[in-house]
């Protein structure tokens, strides 16, 4: 850090604990009735930032700088989420830093707060938020009692506003922050006593919409990107691709590829060919000059992945069982469906890129990852040096979705520096992309239900099947404690307490096409089952989809939450009211790491393809830190649903992703874009989950009411008429 | 080769004529603001100005472009009279709409609007679809970027008013 910054010398071990006693706690949607072991698991994978070491010393998150500007060193990556500006207004609201002069940066892995989580699941600010308020707090508590020093008065008369130090009913006595922080010498006094934090109510920062940190450096066209990191002498490097999924080198040889223009290396190992060139284009065009065999690897179609992806009755681990669902399906009025969701690609329109420069003292990384401190793991452990010598250096990311956690550019990129000695770039192409990434899952999903005359629901049970999205990133061993994977039942429990007996069960289903995480997880795919069949037993039992919902709603808090955005979702779009010409409206609901979600979609059919016009969406995230970013999560994740709804799939044929570039893979443009309209509807006093909640209901509104225009029940993603 | 981008000369060695735009800007040049998405011409995020026209960076051999004025997304502010850069009315409107998340296909989009905005002053918000429907945004920001380029295209009628 900087010389600008509070050495940290003052910090004892012991003080951190009182930060850390009132820490970060778990947070998310936990299914009731879940084994204690699983449970307890299932818990781990729902903790956000887990504070450790020097997390929440104040000094190692904030620089203060001469000027009297404030870097925020932050430890969570910034991919479009605006999460930058969330914790800067959280800080400044403690700190008592205009606006203005607040900056965020991220943290390296050897500069700022550690962080071996990553940036995923909608929980940075959950996580960050009582933190980053006491490290805020107890860093003004700091400077305060050194400007009191600093001007011979006591601690007790000096007032922190807008940057500055005064000395109450002294009108000339003021320090500015930077001031304070140059003319310290010797280490720094740790207050006493935690610091008081601020009511809700004193809140100046906190809940405006203060304009995004980043967004200027990105609309000049500075590069901030991982695929825009330079260094003077950099080469470019590229990976030979397999055939097919499955498929690894049986042998490799050099062949003409060193002869071609610009190589520099060519480097072969058991389980790679890669070349490094002088140009990015040289580099990609040697790699046809390398003499490769492959095995021959998967030959799966696609029927085959639909059949893999089959509920077996009765099959898989229950993660959800309240009542007593087997003695009471049988009863009544039966109901039964299934739907599907398919394979998808992440999309970001950045491709996995890195640089890397080997040397030997150190290694430095430059990436755009969600997962700086796994990503420092997995080159020291390819260079096989020591962790210490790695430093990682989180760039922008140019969309994320749960795709950048993946290490290989960067491998790739370090083991052709450490050949060549030069910095190496690695950037995939889209068809790298599409064809050796990680993909989102396919589901499928069987629902059953007994509708009594009155028109309640007596029992629901959802089964489902899902490749893997945790299970592929943890051991083996966690995932057998686990049985199913909680990142594919996310969102997959029934939510409405007035049916007296609900049951969910997750199957595991081990597909030869990698998948893992994708933006919020399996909660589109379980929501568009879940409130598709809900909206199938409204019809059955003849009633209105909002007043059926209402009515299965408990008594208890979750239940009001639900009522409140349905109500408010409702009544913004009109529901009830007929819809204009042509058009009709359905409804959902989801509630996802804590948020509450309802949707309205207002569609037509427009030669023969659904279209979407208008989605209304009120939400309860709880405290809101800005509402016209949480707007724009709104707005954001309902679009990248909807592509998913209305267009996304990926296939395979023969062992092989088919798409190999947009042309295969469209996703929705603007002309495809319905108006949205966001309410935020929350009262709470602690933020929830915003970056994926508010894609849960997408699917299955659109469905719904595609359903009451056509009288057709669209069970497959993407929707088809 | 010569190349003429925001009004300036480049020297960029002609190592192979089919070598595109994008690359040169990007690895040569260090323009980076110019982003790669797709390098088939889909996704638009590399957009770039060619005489005025919005033109695809990853499909353009920069050879054909000897003699071209080219604009980049750095050439998009002019520098003001104190030496500032000046933001183009589309980036102040992208900005004051709070349009981008990720902001990597934003360059793209802004280049865009403001080659849209140059042949017509005035688009309805049917022609700001018809323009802009073929530059992807996977943050989902469309409703924000067409607010931003209507909003821009008020911003330039105010002031190039007599």
């Amino acid at each position: 850090m900087s010389d600008a910054v509070a050495t940290k010398k003052g910090w004892r071990p012991s003080r951190r604990q009182f930060l850390l006693g009132l820490g970060v706690g778990g947070v998310g949607a936990l299914a009731l009735g879940l084994p204690a072991i699983r449970l307890g698991v299932a818990r781990a994978f729902d903790k956000g930032f887990t504070p450790s070491g020097d997390s929440l010393d104040p000094t190692v998150w904030f620089e203060v700088l001469p000027d009297d500007r404030v870097r925020l060193h932050l430890p969570k990556v910034e991919m479009g989420q605006g999460i930058h500006t969330a914790l800067a207004q959280i800080a400044a609201e403690e700190l008592e830093v205009p606006w203005e002069r607040m900056e965020a940066v991220h943290a390296t892995t050897t500069h700022g707060p550690v962080d071996n989580r990553g940036t995923s699941g909608s929980m940075t600010v959950v996580g960050l938020y009582q933190p980053l308020r006491e490290a805020a707090a107890t860093l003004r508590e700091m400077l305060r009692a050194e400007a009191a020093r600093q001007l011979g008065v006591p601690a007790s008369s000096v007032v922190a506003a807008a940057g500055t130090l005064s000395v109450r009913e002294q009108p000339g006595k003021t320090l500015r922050y930077g001031e304070v922080v140059a003319k310290h010498t010797g280490t720094w006094e740790v207050p006493e006593q935690p610091p008081a934090l601020k009511p809700a109510k004193d809140f100046q920062v906190i809940g405006k919409p203060m304009p995004r940190v980043d967004l200027e450096a990105k609309l000049t066209g500075q590069g901030v990107y991982g695929y825009d990191q330079r260094l003077p002498g950099m080469l470019y490097g590229a990976t030979a691709r397999p055939p097919r999924l499955g498929s690894t080198l049986r042998a490799a040889r050099e062949g003409k590829a060193r002869q071609q223009p610009g190589v520099v290396e060519v480097l072969i190992g058991s389980d790679f060919a890669s070349v490094a060139a002088e140009s990015r284009e040289q580099a990609h065009a040697a790699l046809a000059h390398l003499e490769l065999e492959w095995t021959r690897g998967e030959s799966l179609q696609q029927a085959d992945v639909d059949a893999r992806t089959t509920v077996k009755d009765g099959a898989g681990v229950l993660v959800q069982d309240e009542g007593d669902v087997p003695e009471h399906l049988g009863r009544g009025k039966q109901l039964s469906a299934e739907y599907r969701t398919p394979l998808a690609a992440h999309a970001h329109l950045e491709p996995q890129a890195a640089l890397v420069e080997v040397k030997p003292e150190r290694v430095r990384v430059w990436m755009a990852t969600q997962s700086p401190g796994s990503i420092r793991k997995q080159v020291a452990k390819a260079l096989e040096r020591d962790e210490e010598s790695v430093e990682l250096v989180p760039m922008y990311l140019g969309g994320g979705f749960g795709r950048r956690l993946d290490a290989h550019a960067a491998i790739e990129a370090a083991r052709l520096s450490r050949a060549t000695g030069r910095p190496v770039h690695v950037g995939w192409t889209r068809a790298e992309e599409f064809r050796h990434g990680f993909f989102r899952p396919p589901t499928h999903h069987v629902l059953k239900a007994s509708l009594e005359e009155s028109g309640r629901v007596l029992a629901f049970e959802h089964q489902q099947a899902s490749g893997d999205v945790l299970f592929s990133l943890i051991p083996e061993a966690a995932g057998v404690v686990l049985g199913a994977d909680p990142g594919s039942w996310r969102g997959a429990t029934i939510r409405y307490a007035a049916m007296p007996h609900r049951r969910t069960r997750a199957q595991r289903v081990r597909l030869p096409v990698p998948t893992a995480t994708w933006r919020g997880l399996g909660l589109l795919a379980n929501t568009f089952a879940l409130e598709g069949f809900m909206d199938e037993l409204a019809h059955a039992a003849g009633e209105d989809p909002l007043a059926f919902r209402l009515k299965h709603l408990g008594d208890d808090e979750l239940g009001r939450r639900f009522r409140r955005v349905l109500e408010a979702a409702a009544k913004q779009a009109g529901w009830g009211t007929p819809a204009p010409e042509g058009r009709a409206r359905g409804l959902a609901c989801s509630v996802d790491m804590n948020t509450v979600v309802a949707q309205v979609a207002e569609v037509s059919v427009d030669n023969g393809r659904p279209r979407v016009h208008r989605v209304t969406c009120a939400v309860d995230c709880g405290l809101v830190i800005n509402p016209d970013g949480a707007t724009a999560q709104v707005e954001g994740g309902i679009m990248m649903a909807l592509s998913s709804t209305l267009s996304e799939r990926i296939t395979l044929e023969d062992g092989r992703v088919e798409a190999e570039n947009f042309y295969d893979y469209p996703l929705l443009t603007m002309r495809d874009a319905p108006d949205i309209d966001t309410l935020l509807v929350g009262d709470g006093d602690k933020p929830l989950g915003m970056g994926e909640p508010p894609m849960g209901p997408v699917a299955a509104a659109v469905a719904n009411a595609l359903f009451t225009l056509t009288g057709k029940r669209l069970r497959t993603l993407p929707l088809k008429l | 080769m010569k190349l003429t981008i925001n009004d300036r000369e480049y020297e960029v060695p002609d190592q192979n004529p089919h070598r595109v735009l994008l690359w040169v800007l990007r690895d040569e040049l260090g323009l980076v603001g110019t982003r790669f998405g797709c390098g088939a011409g889909i996704c638009g995020a590399c957009t770039v100005h060619v005489n005025g026209v919005a033109t695809r960076a990853c499909l353009t051999p920069a050879s054909t472009l000897t003699g071209a004025r080219i604009r980049t997304v750095e050439g998009l502010s002019t520098p003001g009279p104190d030496g500032q850069p000046r933001l183009h009315p589309v980036q102040r409107a992208f900005l004051d709409a709070q349009v981008a998340q990720c902001g990597w296909c934003m360059s793209g989009q802004m280049m865009s609007a403001a080659a849209l905005l140059e042949h017509n002053p005035s688009p309805t918000p049917e022609q700001v679809v018809e323009a802009m429907q073929n530059n992807y945004c996977r943050c989902g920001t469309y409703c924000r970027i067409k607010k931003a380029v209507l909003s821009a295209a008020q911003q330039l009628a105010q002031e190039t008013k007599p």
